[in-house]
């Protein structure tokens, strides 16, 4: 419902430009927040430093906007470089593997609040957001079994742990997602 | 440029307002907006903006309507799944004001083609959902002197602007300078 409410005051200033009435949202900005039920106002201003519509700009034509976004987080240690195919297995092959496993335990590195949506029986919860080898209570002689929604965070959780010194790590290629697709036609998909 | 008689009928209670009137409609009939994204913001934006009787507006948009779309952009009904999404915004918008033109262009907006299509309305509005596009937009709506009435959300909270430095106004980098670290972006 949040859109309904934005895009309504968005089409609102629209049409005040047109009819050129009332007091446009120009160097104010309007703040709703649809739990508190309040609006707040900001005024904002042009900053004469600006480096597009400043006093000596330096971005005089467009750029390339996906290098200019693709910033990293300060500090952040980069991912190790693994050959990741050789951890991937299909939703297939992930479940054949665990079932045959005996040392299987399979982890699940999503949030709370999508393990409250679905999750694979069997599985424990150890959110990516939190997530540390040391603290985790797996055990490096177990075979680690890891899933997320897509797959991407379950390969950020096997490089932390492959390098602190586990060896048997499996990741669910595609997740949950691709697994409510593939093997258990009965989970939702979110 | 004049309204027919079923358009008079149709803009009537506009007609009466003292600040709109024949001459504000007329306005509404010669106006063009760009709309950037046609889901969530999209959608309300469209349809009042069509209602309302704005002569031309173009929708781009390059997704298509997936069902868990529907819970809020609420242009798009069950049975537009998997239609793309300025199709079935555009055939919403018209079923409700016909005598409007809706132009669809079914791409994701880039450096080479942003340019062109802004050059083509008076007004843009930016309904996207990240900020590759938003700097995108800001810059091109910069360099095409448009003003760029912008929305944003985010869980339970939305903003709303208009960035126009050719009013006097600061443009979206006056706010933000630098993006967020990508690995903090939700998606």
């Amino acid at each position: 419902m949040l859109p309904g409410v934005v895009g309504l005051i968005q089409a609102t200033e629209v049409i005040k430009l047109i009819l050129d009435r009332g007091a446009p949202l120009i160097g104010r900005l309007l703040l709703y927040d649809a739990m508190k039920m309040n609006f707040k106002e900001v005024r904002v201003r042009k900053d004469p430093e600006c480096v597009l519509c400043g006093d000596n700009p330096s971005v005089t034509e467009l750029i390339d906007y996906e290098s200019f976004c693709d910033v990293p987080l300060p500090g952040a240690e980069v991912p190790e470089e693994i050959d990741e195919a050789a951890y991937e297995l299909s939703p297939q092959e992930f479940k054949a593997a665990m079932d045959q496993d005996p040392s299987a335990v399979l982890v699940d590195v999503r949030e709370s609040f999508e393990w409250d949506i679905c999750k694979i029986d069997g599985a424990q919860l150890l959110p990516l957001s939190s997530f540390e080898p040391a603290t985790s209570g797996l055990d490096q002689e177990d075979s680690i079994y890891l899933y997320c929604y897509k797959g991407k965070r379950s390969m950020l959780a096997l490089k932390e742990l492959k390098k602190a010194g586990f060896k048997k790590l499996k990741n669910l290629s595609g997740g949950i997602d691709l697994w409510a697709e593939e093997v258990d036609s009965d989970m939702p998909q979110y | 440029m004049k309204l027919n008689n079923e358009e008079i009928n149709r803009y009537s209670r506009h007609l009466t307002l003292p600040e709109v009137g024949m001459a504000g409609q007329l306005d509404l009939k010669e106006s063009s907006v760009l709309m950037i994204g046609a889901g969530g913001l999209g959608s309300p934006l469209g349809m009042y903006l069509g209602a309302v009787g704005v002569g031309k507006i173009g929708l781009v948009d390059f997704d298509v309507v997936d069902h868990t779309n529907l819970h809020r952009q609420i242009a798009h009904t069950t049975s537009d799944e998997g239609r793309p999404k300025v199709e079935s915004l555009r055939d919403t918008i018209l079923a409700g004001n016909p005598n409007i033109e809706v132009e669809i262009h079914n791409i994701r907006l880039e450096r080479d083609n942003v340019l062109e299509l802004f050059k083509q309305y008076d007004i843009i509005a930016d309904g996207s959902d990240n900020f590759e596009t938003r700097y995108l937009i800001n810059d091109a709506a910069y360099f095409s002197k448009k003003p760029l009435v912008s929305a944003a959300i985010f869980r339970f909270q939305g903003q709303i602007t208009i960035f126009s430095p050719e009013a006097g106004g600061p443009c979206y980098r006056c706010l933000y300078s630098e993006p967020p670290p990508a690995s903090l972006v939700p998606n």
